[in-house]
């Protein structure tokens, strides 16, 4: 039954089906390039603005309290956060430029693609969470000493016990946070990589050098 | 250079404008998402011809733009992402949801089709839309980054599963 001119008739089958689109002019494109700047701009314009509440927040502590530690963390912080603002510049856009789409097939421009997110996934913790770390934890340990000092003050001493909680609360509370992100990460890079793995062994099998 | 990259869009559009609609076809089933699909496609070979550089034709880079585009589209798509594409050598060659009975309405036919490479992972559906393109196993290969005789193997398996799972519906071009 079956014969070798099957296959050209599903050639025009596809090929003979009507259009439902109108098609799109320059027009439309122009428009479409004026909506994406505007979109990079204001994803640009919402970092910095997360950016500079918390440089608002903690210039506000240091300013407010007098601890020396509680104005150390706080400089530390805002550092952290000027850091990760930078990194986020550096980086730049997400989406791959657009002469890549042209100019790699669709093994290297996939894999290309995969090997980024897996990278930035793989890296994101040093530029993104860890320059948090110092600064919160010296402001966690001044937020300490600050309510031993008040307590005493208003002579209502809070117990070595009291303090230790507080603070072994709040650092847990950062910790599962971070761990949290971090395990998620890992297991995305997982996925990823066994997404590139199997496109290697396709490249292999197919003769194509890798990127 | 703007004037260049809307001289090449355009003749581009006007050459292939219609199969880049097929292609959206074959990448999303919803017909709104297809709409935006299409034009994101449109948008991206806009933009990359202000830098197209003639090493490969221009049909070789149309393809490979709107491919790459479709393919991240698909990446990026939750609903998509959920379902389980298969390999064009895991397609069963008659496939048993179907019934073995004669497809010869040229609708239904072209509804089955583009459900079966719907359900392909993305490499294997540009395979197939290129053949039924009509671009050739080299023409595929500089598509895809597949070689030639990696890319004849899965055409021989494409056009063995046409003929298994549309046996006895004859000619359906006009």
């Amino acid at each position: 039954m079956a014969n070798e001119q099957i296959p050209d008739d599903f050639d025009k089958l596809w090929q003979n089906q009507p259009q439902e689109s109108p098609g799109v002019s320059l027009d439309d494109l122009r428009r479409k390039m004026d909506r994406f700047k505007r979109r990079i701009f204001w994803r640009n314009i919402r970092e910095y603005v997360a950016g500079a509440i918390v440089v608002a927040g903690y210039s506000y502590y240091a300013w407010r309290f007098s601890g020396l530690l509680l104005r150390f963390g706080s400089g530390l912080t805002i550092a952290g956060a000027l850091y990760v603002m930078y990194q986020l510049h550096r980086r730049g856009s997400a989406e791959p430029a657009p002469a890549d789409l042209g100019r790699s097939t669709y093994v290297e421009f996939h894999r290309s693609e995969l090997v980024r997110q897996r990278d930035a996934l793989r890296t994101v913790w040093s530029w993104y969470l860890l320059p948090f770390v110092p600064g919160l934890a010296v402001f966690l340990a001044g937020l300490a000493r600050s309510a031993m000092n008040t307590a005493q003050v208003v002579g209502h001493p809070l117990s070595a016990l009291q303090v230790a909680g507080f603070v072994t609360g709040s650092a847990s509370f950062v910790v599962v946070v971070f761990v949290g992100v971090w395990m998620l990460n890992r297991w995305s890079v997982t996925k990823l990589q066994a997404q590139i793995d199997e496109l290697d062994v396709m490249a292999r099998d197919s003769g194509v050098g890798k990127n | 250079m703007m004037a260049g990259r809307d001289g090449l869009y355009e003749g581009v559009a006007g050459t292939y404008g219609s199969a880049l609609e097929r292609l959206a076809r074959a990448y999303e089933a919803d017909v709104e998402a297809r709409r935006d699909l299409l034009q994101e496609i449109h948008f991206a070979l806009w933009r990359s011809f202000e830098n197209f550089d003639s090493r490969c034709s221009l049909r070789t880079w149309t393809y490979r733009v709107a491919h790459n585009v479709a393919a991240s589209h698909v990446q990026a798509d939750r609903r998509a992402r959920s379902r389980r594409l298969v390999s064009i050598d895991e397609v069963d060659i008659a496939d048993d949801r179907l019934g073995v009975e004669a497809v010869s309405d040229r609708h239904m036919a072209l509804e089955r089709l583009t459900t079966m490479i719907q359900e392909l992972k993305p490499l294997d559906r540009q395979v197939v839309l290129l053949f039924l393109e009509g671009v050739d196993a080299t023409g595929i290969g500089e598509v895809t980054g597949l070689s030639v005789g990696n890319v004849s193997t899965k055409i021989h398996r494409i056009k063995n599963v046409l003929m298994r799972r549309f046996q006895a519906g004859g000619h359906y071009g006009q």
